[in-house]
């Protein structure tokens, strides 16, 4: 792999763990209000068919609705 | 002239330095940066006092800033200064989100727009009161009873707001009414007795750019409301005149990566004033994020074509939230956080 195509990678990967961090905050910002509703898989998966498997990207929604959740504990309302 | 001192140095110390300078004449500031002394001479000093004072032990950096601006200037504060507006922090590093309609028009339809905004993640209500239009016969606003209607329309959502001063006559409409935030239109950036008004008042503003201002020019503008007392000042860009005739005016992002390097204040952008088509609100708005504002500011209205003001670049609602949402993904992928939206004193004003 080239420094370049590493240096493309690195900047997805934190760009990724950014938006999994947004993605907390706005759970958190939620759940003071009403419950943290499932992700809207049907609609992400019909918009996105990349090359990034199908099943594969069900299993990153599980974790990440997972890491929300757990983002949220302690969260009053 | 900026004389950066060196972390740590006593305060006698730095006012020795300062009762040196100003007898000869010449003026100083010390910035309110807790973190190291920093000391502005905002008077032309002769280079020979300026190098001797550079050379004292206790200068660590002398700093000669690009244009008529010390205490907007980069050097004088070691971060970024965050402004708050209501319980919003303006360039605390979270995205922001200024929206409403351009004119406050009745007081139902101010509510209507407060609670849109609100439901969309908005965080700061804005509305004109006292409207600067270019007929003298088109809709001139509402006046004290606009302030009125804007400041309980935000309240009753939990929202600060924002509202454009025309005239140093008007800072007391304003105090009255508990606006949250002055804004200086385009047109008065360089209204300087205006601005020495605001800046004695002690409320945070908004400066936007002028038409046809350069940097320079505006910096300029910033520093007399700083020089009066002002810490509190956002920047904005809302496009400036260019031969293309095509949009509004012409959406200036250069300025956004150029000014973190040259000031220390907060910068958002307007994109419906720059292009005045609805449809290029939002890329737009994505691109400022992009680009490194500390947000946006964008008009929307229930029913457009209504509108007394500008209804032609208003978003509709629906597109609204989606700016707000679009917004905080660019954002989000920069690393940026979006801000939390202000909560109502009463928790039951979300459920109507």
């Amino acid at each position: 792999m080239s420094l370049t195509l590493r240096h493309q990678l690195t900047a997805l990967d934190r760009a990724l763990a950014h938006l999994l961090d947004e993605r907390a905050r706005l759970s958190r910002e939620m759940v003071r209000g009403a419950p943290l509703p499932a992700p809207a898989l049907d609609d992400v998966l019909a918009r996105t068919q990349g090359d990034f498997p199908a099943p594969a990207l069900e299993r990153v929604f599980e974790a990440v609705d997972a890491g929300c959740r757990q983002a949220t504990e302690g969260v009053s309302r | 002239m900026i004389l950066r001192l060196r972390i740590g140095t006593p305060a006698e110390v730095v006012q020795e330095l300062r009762t040196l300078i100003e007898g000869q004449g010449l003026r100083t500031f010390l910035s309110p940066e807790p973190s190291r002394p920093i000391v502005a001479i905002v008077d032309k000093a002769p280079q020979a006092l300026v190098d001797q004072w550079a050379a004292r032990p206790e200068v660590e950096q002398a700093i000669v800033p690009r244009g008529e601006w010390r205490l907007v200037d980069r050097a004088w504060r070691e971060g970024r200064t965050s402004v708050s507006v209501g319980r919003v922090c303006v360039g605390a590093g979270e995205t922001v989100i200024i929206a409403g309609p351009c004119s406050v028009e009745g007081r139902d339809l101010i509510l209507e727009g407060a609670r849109i905004c609100r439901d969309a993640g908005a965080h700061i209500l804005r509305g004109g009161a006292f409207k600067p239009r270019t007929s003298p016969y088109a809709f001139q606003g509402l006046g004290r009873e606009g302030l009125a209607q804007l400041k309980d329309a935000g309240e009753s959502v939990g929202l600060p707001v924002i509202s454009e001063i025309m005239d140093a006559t008007q800072v007391d409409s304003f105090r009255d009414y508990d606006i949250d935030c002055m804004q200086v239109g385009a047109r008065n950036m360089q209204n300087f007795t205006l601005l020495k008004a605001i800046a004695a008042a002690g409320r945070p503003v908004l400066l936007k750019r002028g038409l046809s201002a350069t940097v320079a020019e505006w910096l300029a503008a910033a520093e007399y409301l700083a020089a009066h007392g002002s810490e509190q000042i956002i920047l904005c860009e809302r496009g400036i005149r260019t031969f293309e005739t095509a949009t509004r005016n012409t959406l200036d992002l250069t300025v956004l990566p150029l000014l973190r390097q040259w000031t220390h204040l907060p910068i958002l952008v307007d994109p419906s004033h720059a292009a005045g088509i609805p449809e290029l609100v939002a890329p737009l708005a994505r691109a400022a994020i992009a680009a490194g504002a500390d947000g946006v500011a964008v008009e929307v209205h229930p029913r457009p074509d209504e509108a007394l003001s500008d209804g032609a670049q208003a978003l509709l609602p629906g597109e609204l939230t989606r700016v707000v949402a679009e917004c905080r993904v660019v954002g989000a992928v920069l690393g940026r956080a979006f801000h939390a939206q202000p909560q109502p004193k009463g928790a039951a004003a979300l459920a109507t």
